[in-house]
């Protein structure tokens, strides 16, 4: 970095030069993101759409993307074949216990591995993220042994507690950790702070903005968790929204499309929330993993 | 683990100073203390990971050299699961896929994602940028699931939306989910629709974080468009492609959601990935013994390719 | 990063201590939903009946325990809705709760499971059907014998038959007149059919295919092994069961009856089986039918009832969802399946199986017999989401909202065709069908590939079959 910064001056006197290499063909390309970003949304838009549309237009081609009219009929419908508000409360819970449970684990072992000196530091940390290598698909069955004998199988604690070990909310937060100077906690050394008060008071609310990113994280996949669920919840009080999505694609297909995507919506929102909210830490969660920031 | 290499070597020399305290206050109590305030740091990671993670990882061997239906007790078979496994074509086949498909995902993925953020890089509005920068990770906060469900309606090949798209500009039906060469190609091009935006995000940061003045001085040089991009922004970006890369496979090599979704692994046993094969041994067929021996050498197949990777990597990325 | 915004950190510690304060606070408030401990019935002794979650909505489910209970305010009832995409994923989902210690005491079984619970987990209801066999005579006065037979296994009664669906022809009656065809006869053959698909294939527009199916065990390529006189594995039925046929039934209905079908030998690459797939084969290739899909999520309802499909086999089950996919009783009707050597036809039932390890077994035959009754299966039914296994609850008024018109088809198949009998569904059934599903999509994929994919099939059955179970 520090090389870059002497380049600087030099390069300074020919800016103009390099606008014009940058601007070629500025048209197309944003033409082509635009496709591209259509591409993307194409889904989504069709999605909304059929929702609101009756049920004899959804096989409609062309697709109207503007429904001609519009009905919340398949709305209704999802409030009427589950119990949406149950399975919105138990996704709530899992999905917020998770996250907060997540920040916890992943900050103080994130500071661990990035500040604190013990043995087997550097086996402990690759254990941790060789985790991220299991497949779910693999430990289920042992892991619905374990609770089992902890008594906690087809109960939500059953999916919030093991998912509070976090591989790469650690990775991350380790990496955040590292990024900041060691000078901060060093002086409260010197003021007589403790290990633990130093981290409590210089370096965990330094942390917030990554604490942020692994809560948001964790929201994003837990509240579009299905396999855990399918397996480990039996009792249909006990369901998350994707597990009740299921049963609106009905006994042998007998679904309404319209109904079955007005539900995908449904339980698209709260993750749009987050994702209008919490887009920025979300991204630099994503981005700081890969890049040292 | 390898992994610590990436962060590590990006990170400005003050690191590699030694962690001791600058003032040793009576260093062996301290010692003590610091060393049980890291145990309890640790604490709720290391111990969760250990009972629903490494508990389970030797559970699964375990079970592996049982045969197991839930029903009656469990009898010891040895290595016969295994031998099974090796001998059963649909498990055979699935790990052919299963490459198959990360070799296919991964590239594609970045290739769209290296494009994208390139692209994204160029001069343009900032608003333009957040709303394409937004636009292209959107599909990765909703879940795979029911996506799939959408995606099976679109790729339908007799009412489905894209084979009318096609249609516009002259291409007959293409039977996306029930031929076996399409499906294989539409399992990838849902999977990438949605895991793409992560590559993506990563590449836009990498790009970021080369200084602008890099791509001045090359244009100086009189390097411009590909060339630039081949001879200067890749090398630059080349940690970024390592993590973008790792996880990808990582994640591939579990697909699940979406061939169960869209075609059930076939047609035939076309689509079926090793983690589907671990489901239906496992939860459909009750065969828990043989759904661990094929989850054993899932993971020991993750093991070795990221293993590989790294091996690679030491070689081919550049560490500014 | 470093540089201090002090007030806003501070801000952001108070906001972390006021989310730590309320998820300690939600979490002691919701702790007893966290822990399941506020599901009624649950772990207090109640009767558990477990059902698959898609069939019955929350009211339903509601209805039939109240219902109970009026009956028998002594036994605590749960049912247990529990959520699956297909039968084998809600098997999977039963034995998962046995494997946990928490088996329920009754599960509401598919002909899919029944010799496989039967076998496995089940317990015979014979002893109870016996002892109460007077007050059961009215049901089975009412329930078609060959339902009946179709719960047996081995010559022992393991369920009594709550609904069923064979699989007739649902047409839609728009893309006729479309096509300006005529409604096909009772007794229309196979070439009849073709013939059909032919013409709506003219009449129809790009986005439109005669003949749609859905690669499953029910209803996919099994009803084309009936009518052509075959079956996906060989059939034959166990001796016994003449105790109940001689007690509940009239001698003209207990000619043949035996104690339930076996399912053995697999016959892939039998000469019928063969023809029945290059059947299908050659309206694949004629743009007649369209391929099969694997998976779930298919919305067949929607096609057809929009007119992108003419065609389609399924049962009773079918003339609710098409009456709630908007579709009106006049735009559409059934017919049974063509003929084709013969008309036999394939169905599917469904009733409760008891379980062994349920230490409230005299309790759930109080259920198994409740959910019997007429006034239990009609509260229960009432949107024709299947076919009551009751003859008299087949009636004009039943269908009159809904449709079809020709609705007496429904029961009338088991009626006309007398060896109409349940999809093959051994022990075995899980493997049976994957190696189905898998090789009928292979089978009909690419052209000429019919052979070596039932060739494949026949291989890799008879090891299914071998695997004991």
């Amino acid at each position: 970095m520090s090389a870059m910064s002497q380049a600087t001056p030099t390069l300074k006197a020919t800016p103009t030069l390099s606008r014009v290499r940058y601007s070629l063909a500025p048209w197309a390309r944003i033409a082509a993101l635009a496709v591209c970003a259509l591409l993307t949304l194409g889904p989504v838009i069709w999605t909304v759409a059929t929702s609101l549309r009756t049920p004899a237009q959804s096989f409609d081609l062309p697709p109207q993307i503007i429904p001609t009219h519009p009905t919340t009929a398949a709305y209704h419908g999802v409030f009427q074949q589950i119990d949406v508000w149950l399975l919105a409360l138990n996704s709530t819970l899992v999905t917020a216990l998770v996250a907060v449970g997540q920040m916890i684990t992943a900050g103080l072992a994130g500071y661990a591995f990035a500040r604190l000196e013990f043995r087997f530091k550097k086996p402990l940390f690759g254990l941790v993220l060789a985790t991220m290598m299991v497949p779910l698909q693999v430990t289920i069955v042992p892991v619905f042994l374990v609770l089992k004998t902890m008594g906690l199988t087809d109960t939500l604690l059953g999916l919030i507690i093991p998912a509070f070990p976090t591989a790469f909310g650690t990775f991350l937060m380790r990496q955040y950790f590292l990024g900041m100077p060691k000078d901060l906690g060093e002086a409260a050394m010197l003021d007589g702070a403790g290990t633990w008060r130093i981290f409590r008071s210089v370096y965990a609310p330094l942390a917030t903005p990554g604490l942020a990113i692994v809560g948001v994280l964790a929201f994003n996949y837990h509240w579009n968790e299905f396999f855990r669920p399918l397996i480990l919840e039996t009792s249909s009080q006990n369901y998350t929204l994707p597990l009740g999505l299921v049963s609106l694609q009905g006994n042998l297909g007998t679904g309404s499309i319209s109904v079955v995507l007005a539900g995908v919506v449904l339980s698209m929102l709260p993750a749009v929330a987050v994702f209008a909210v919490g887009q920025r830490p979300l991204r630099e969660g994503i981005t700081s993993a890969g890049v040292n920031r | 683990m390898t992994n610590t290499q990436v962060p590590n070597s990006q990170v400005p020399p003050v690191r590699s100073r030694p962690a001791t305290p600058p003032v040793a206050v009576r260093p062996s109590v301290r010692d003590r203390g610091a060393r049980l305030v890291a145990a309890l740091f640790l604490a709720p990671t290391v111990v969760g990971i250990v009972v629903f993670t490494v508990v389970p990882i030797i559970g699964s061997v375990v079970l592996s050299l049982f045969q197991w239906n839930v029903i009656d007790p469990p009898h010891f078979v040895g290595g016969a699961n295994y031998r099974t496994t090796f001998t059963d074509s649909t498990v055979l086949v699935s790990f052919r896929n299963t490459l198959l498909f990360m070799v296919l995902a991964v590239a594609l993925q970045l290739l769209i994602a290296l494009s994208l953020a390139l692209a994204l890089n160029g001069r343009m509005p900032v608003w333009l940028r957040s709303v394409f920068r937004s636009a292209f990770f959107f599909p990765l906060v909703l879940s795979a699931a029911s996506i799939s469900v959408v995606m099976k309606y679109l790729f339908n090949q007799d009412f489905g939306v894209v084979n009318w798209l096609i249609g516009l500009v002259g291409i007959a039906p293409v039977p996306w989910l029930t031929s076996e060469h399409a499906a294989m190609a539409t399992v990838v091009l849902v999977y990438v629709w949605q895991q793409f935006g992560f590559s993506f995000l990563l590449f836009v940061g990498g790009l970021n974080n080369i200084p602008k003045e890099i791509h001045e001085a090359a244009a100086l040089d009189g390097a411009t468009g590909l060339r630039k991009h081949l001879g200067i922004t890749l090398p630059l970006l080349s940690p970024t492609l390592l993590v973008a890369t790792v996880v990808g496979i990582i994640n591939a090599l579990q697909v699940f959601e979406q061939p169960y979704v869209l075609t059930d692994g076939g047609p035939g046993d076309a689509t079926r990935t090793v983690v589907m094969v671990i489901y239906e041994r496992a939860f459909e067929q009750l065969d828990f013994g043989e759904a661990s021996a094929v989850g054993v050498l899932l993971f020991a197949l993750i093991m070795a390719v990221t293993a590989l990777q790294f091996r690679l990597s030491r070689r081919f990325v550049h560490y500014q | 990063m470093t540089d201090s915004h002090l007030p806003r950190r501070t801000l952001l510690r108070y906001g972390a201590y006021g989310a730590g304060a309320a998820a300690l606070a939600g979490t002691a408030a919701s702790w007893d939903r966290l822990t399941g401990a506020d599901i009624p019935g649950r772990d207090d002794g109640s009767l558990v009946v477990a059902t698959l979650g898609s069939a019955f909505d929350p009211a339903t489910v509601e209805a039939l325990t109240k219902g109970f209970h009026r009956l028998h305010p002594d036994i605590p009832l749960r049912v247990n809705a529990v959520q699956a995409v297909d039968w084998s994923d809600f098997f999977a989902k039963i034995l998962t709760q046995i494997a946990a210690g928490t088996a329920p005491d009754l599960v509401y079984v598919a002909t899919e499971g029944v010799q496989l619970f039967a076998q496995r987990l089940g317990v015979s209801l014979d002893r109870w059907v016996r002892r109460d066999a007077a007050e059961l005579r009215e049901y089975f006065a009412d329930v078609h014998p060959s339902l009946v037979e179709s719960m047996m296994y081995e010559g022992n009664l393991y369920q009594l038959p709550m609904e069923f669906n064979a699989a007739d022809m649902y047409l839609n009656k728009q893309v006729l007149k479309r096509a300006g065809a005529d409604f096909p006869a009772a007794d229309w053959s196979r070439d009849d059919f073709t013939a059909l698909l032919r013409e709506l294939k003219r009449g129809g527009g790009s986005h439109f295919t005669p003949y749609f199916w859905t690669n499953r065990l029910w209803g996919g390529v099994v009803p084309w092994l009936f009518a052509n006189g075959t079956n996906l594995l060989k059939e034959s039925k166990a001796p016994g069961g003449s105790w109940l046929w001689d007690t509940f039934y009239p001698a003209a209905d207990r000619q043949g009856r035996g104690g339930g079908f076996r399912w053995t030998t697999p016959q892939a690459t039998t000469d019928r089986v063969e023809e029945a797939y290059d059947y299908i084969a050659s309206l694949v290739q004629e743009d007649l039918c369209t391929r099969p899909e694997g998976g779930n999520g298919n919305n067949l309802v929607g096609v057809f009832s929009t007119g992108h499909v003419g065609v389609t086999p399924a049962g009773g089950f079918w003339a609710g969802g098409l009456q709630q996919a908007g579709m009106r009783a006049a735009d559409y009707d059934v017919q049974y399946f063509p003929r084709w050597r013969t008309q036999r036809h394939q169905f599917g039932a469904a009733g409760y199986a008891l379980l062994r390890t349920s230490k409230k077994q005299e309790a759930a035959w109080e259920f198994i017999k409740y959910a019997a009754r007429k006034d239990t299966m009609t509260r229960l039914f009432r949107t024709n989401q299947t076919t009551p296994a009751r003859r008299s609850m087949l009636n004009a008024a039943r269908y009159a909202a809904s449709g079809p018109a020709h609705w007496q088809v429904f029961y009338d198949t088991l009626d006309r065709f007398p060896d109409t009998g349940p999809i093959p569904a051994p022990p075995q059934v899980a493997e049976v069908t994957d190696v189905l599903l898998k090789y009928t999509g292979t089978a009909l994929a690419s052209p000429r590939a019919v052979g070596p994919a039932l060739r494949r099939m026949q291989g890799d059955l008879e090891q299914a079959m071998e695997r004991e179970v």
